[in-house]
């Protein structure tokens, strides 16, 4: 049984005009032991499906249908007092993009930890101190840092002694988002590297990486799903999705990757024309349809389903589906 | 744009009071001097009449009508008002902008003489000057008012700029070969407008208030009748001790509540401003 | 910024390569006549850009010399429309023949822009990707011999990122306009440089084509860079 099996989530932002369909029926199952990554550009809802996935929904986000099975726990049943008490921090751990921000100035990184603990285990703070020592250590990072004040540590420290203290409690699932966006090139590598290590050391199962960046996946990333306007497209190993896309929003995105190699400069690297769709009232048919060089009649109308194409290999795109040949 | 200002305004509530108040109390001095034709400075009762059908606000100890005292001091307060706060908004708005962004030699120079006015404590400047001059029209009270009230604004006005001029927008206009003038009025000047509104309201608040304390002793518009004026009288004549209430209250009140109206306006008008400043 | 030495030529495509804090931004607004240089001087056809002082020079230099930010919206004054960001360099281009407004929907049309949709709004009503898209229209306008983009593309979406950069590549093939482009992310640089000027702390610690840079890099700062940026077609070796 996967790690975690979300079917037919949505998720939708309450706003004056309407709702905003940020997460709009997508399906997503996390197998044990993988490091999936999400990639999408900003506005496909990464983001919210990560927070609806983990169940940190709060007004003007509302889950309007959909089941997610966490470690064959259904926690989308769940009351939010529970949740709080045996998910967060111990079935599943999300690592936001302002992580940075949400380390307190004014409190050493220890006594942090100690708040962030206090309500959850029924650890002392004793423990919680030697367990976060401990974990230092053995992640290889110095355990000074517990001491010292988040801006007397460099961005990329923080970031990691972010990740440290929310797998503390050893949670199974880990949802990281950007996590490296804001940083330099040697200091993210520092950063995957931890990340990478997690799961060597079984400190956590498996991984979601949220991202855009499609050459941090090919490093780190096992299987990759990609999101359009709040709906997964295609689904499938590293490889297959970087080297072989079938959906020709994933190939219009591997295809805009520019990293400082020869066969990426020699390749004629063509944008995606147009932008992203606005989510309060989305295209009809195939969202992705008024920027889609390869319609056909039916992607007006109707909503291709995301299924399978080969073992395992899911696309939602309707030429895709027909031709089944690519 | 102007019209969603005031549909959004409205939301406020402490706005909503003082915006009635002020305009309430405006209106009664702009229209009530035709509404109620009498001459605020002749005689035309029996001295210190109480109030009555006859004469609205009673009489002071000379017979004059108090009701048209009321009307017309609060049109020449509010004269001086508009008329100091206006002096004071132009030198203030003028040495903030082109100090914070020449910098440098003008820059300080024009600080060292806003730092000197400031230090000066301008009730002494504005008394020295007005008791220096025999005839005090409302424009030479308003204009006392006005230059010792700037420096506050030169400040203030000096460190929006300094902030402004560091965006970008800026480096595009120089790019664009545009010159520092039209840099100052097209770029810095528009984007400060918010603040120079609300600067011009606690400018006139400071400035009624002001000249309220001068007309109380002595130092006051030489002809006419100004809400400061009639309280000057009021308190010449012992009005206080002597119980006659319809002299000094009104003119006390509508000055209270000219000036905490337009204080209570700021502060909405800063709550409003803010958070969209912020958005950007 | 210490001790920072280079040449630009005619018609040349370089990169300025550095991380924040090497010095690359304070590069750019000295290049730009925005700051001044402590010591040192910034030579553009032979002439000292700081002995410029009467305004028409200044606009010839700036008309010839012209910059872009890395933050599309800053850039604006979001009280105008943005027309005013396109027709305020025709100060630097004094008479002009033509009709300005068909000039100035030529330059938006040459950028992918259909004036029509962006012409008459404001900032906030149009994308990232269309207001950077004004601003090299504005340089499409000038026409200038050299262009300086600071990070044009860094708070863009990556699938829109290659059609900004091939505008400044275009420029360079049909009017021989000179780049000097500056940005943290190697792959952009190695994608449109002929040359390639890698900053660290403050000074210049390599130089070369995109092809040395990444094949034989001598400086260890570059080793690093090298070492460390995600690629595509390999795998880290020490994951």
């Amino acid at each position: 049984m996967a790690l975690l099996e979300a079917e037919h989530v949505k998720a939708y932002y309450l706003v004056r005009e309407g709702y905003v369909k940020a997460v709009d029926g997508v399906s997503l199952s996390v197998e044990r032991g993988v490091i999936l990554g999400l990639a999408g550009e900003s506005g496909c809802g990464k983001s919210t499906l990560m927070n609806a996935l983990m169940m940190n929904i709060r007004p003007p986000l509302r889950l309007l249908s959909g089941s997610i099975i966490l470690d064959n726990r259904r926690i989308s049943d769940m009351q939010r007092d529970k949740i709080r008490k045996e998910v967060w921090g111990v079935l599943v751990s999300l690592v936001p993009q302002s992580a940075l921000n949400a380390l307190m100035p004014t409190k050493k990184i220890i006594d942090f930890v100690k708040d962030v603990f206090r309500h959850h285990s029924g650890l002392s703070e004793f423990d919680i101190a030697s367990l976060a020592k401990k974990r230092f250590e053995e992640l290889n990072l110095p355990t000074e840092a517990l001491s010292l004040y988040p801006h007397e540590l460099s961005g990329g420290m923080r970031q990691r002694v972010v990740i440290a203290i929310s797998t503390l409690l050893n949670p199974k699932l880990l949802i990281v988002d950007e996590p490296t966006s804001a940083l330099d090139v040697s200091t993210q590598k520092q950063v995957l590297k931890l990340l990478v290590e997690l799961r060597r050391a079984k400190i956590i199962e498996s991984m979601i990486f949220v991202t855009h960046d499609l050459a941090v996946l090919r490093q780190i990333a096992d299987v990759i799903a990609i999101m359009y306007a709040g709906k997964i497209v295609e689904y499938s190993s590293t490889d297959n999705i970087l080297f072989k896309p079938k959906h020709p929003y994933t190939y219009g995105l591997v295809n805009a990757v520019l990293t400082p190699e020869p066969e990426v400069r020699r390749r004629e690297v063509t944008p995606i024309a147009g932008e992203p769709p606005n989510l309060l009232s989305p295209p009809s048919g195939c969202r992705f349809h008024p920027r889609c060089p390869f319609t056909i009649p039916i992607c007006r109308e109707v909503e291709p389903p995301l299924i399978d194409s080969e073992d395992g290999w899911k696309v939602a795109c309707h030429l895709v589906t027909s031709e089944r040949i690519r | 744009m102007i019209p969603s200002l005031i549909r959004d305004l409205f939301k406020i509530k402490k706005l909503d009071i003082s915006i009635a108040i002020f305009v309430a109390i405006t209106l009664a001095g702009i229209i009530g001097p035709i509404l109620y034709p009498v001459d605020p400075t002749t005689i035309v009762g029996p001295a210190e009449h109480r109030p009555s059908t006859r004469y609205p606000l009673g009489t002071d100890s000379w017979g004059r009508d108090l009701l048209a005292q009321l009307l017309h001091g609060i049109r020449n307060s509010l004269g001086v008002g508009i008329t100091a706060a206006s002096i004071a908004l132009a030198i203030g708005v003028t040495v903030g902008v082109v100090s914070g962004f020449k910098s440098g030699l003008i820059d300080s120079f024009l600080m060292l003489i806003t730092e000197i006015i400031l230090i000066l404590p301008s009730i002494l400047l504005m008394i020295l000057i007005a008791a220096y001059l025999k005839e005090r029209s409302p424009f030479l009270v308003s204009l006392v008012i006005g230059v010792t009230s700037w420096p506050w604004v030169a400040r203030a006005v000096r460190s929006q700029i300094l902030s402004l001029k560091t965006r970008e927008f800026i480096d595009m206009s120089r790019m664009a070969g545009l010159s520092d003038l039209r840099i100052m009025f097209e770029d810095l000047i528009p984007n400060m407008a918010s603040y120079i509104f609300m600067a011009f309201v606690l400018l006139m608040s400071g400035a009624m208030i002001a000249e309220a304390g001068l007309s109380m002793i002595g130092l006051g518009v030489t002809r006419g009748v100004s809400l400061g004026i009639i309280l000057y009288w009021a308190q010449l004549l012992e009005a206080v001790r002597r119980g006659l209430w319809w002299w000094f209250i009104p003119p006390g009140a509508c000055l209270v509540l000219l000036a905490t109206s337009l204080l209570l306006l700021s502060t909405a008008l800063d709550e409003y401003f803010s958070p969209r400043l912020r958005g950007g | 910024m210490d001790n920072v030495s280079f040449k630009v030529k005619e018609g040349e495509f370089i990169s300025l390569v550095g991380e924040s804090g090497s010095g690359k931004t304070t590069t750019s607004r000295m290049i730009l006549r925005l700051l001044k240089p402590t010591s040192g001087s910034i030579k553009f056809q032979g002439r000292d850009i700081w002995s410029l002082k009467d305004i028409k020079d200044l606009r010839w230099y700036w008309k010839n010399v012209h910059g872009i930010f890395q933050d599309p919206f800053a850039s604006y004054n979001p009280l105008y429309k943005v027309d005013r960001i396109i027709y305020q360099v025709f100060t630097l281009l004094g008479d002009v023949d033509a009709d300005k407004s068909s000039l100035v929907k030529e330059a938006l049309k040459e950028v992918g822009l259909k004036p029509e949709e962006v012409l008459g709004r404001y900032p906030h009503e149009l994308s990232g990707g269309q207001r950077q898209r004004i601003m090299i229209a504005r340089c499409y306008l000038l026409k200038p011999k050299l262009i300086l983009a600071d990070e044009p593309v860094s708070m863009i979406d990556a699938s829109t990122r290659v059609g900004i950069l091939k505008l400044f590549s275009n420029l360079r093939d049909n009017y021989g306009t000179s780049v000097i482009f500056i940005t943290h992310d190697l792959g952009l640089a190695y994608y449109v440089s002929d040359r390639i000027l890698v900053m660290y702390k403050g000074s210049i610690v390599e130089e070369g084509t995109p092809e040395n840079i990444m094949e034989n890099p001598r400086h260890p700062y570059t080793r690093r860079l090298r070492e460390d940026v995600p690629l595509l077609y390999r795998r880290w070796s020490d994951f």
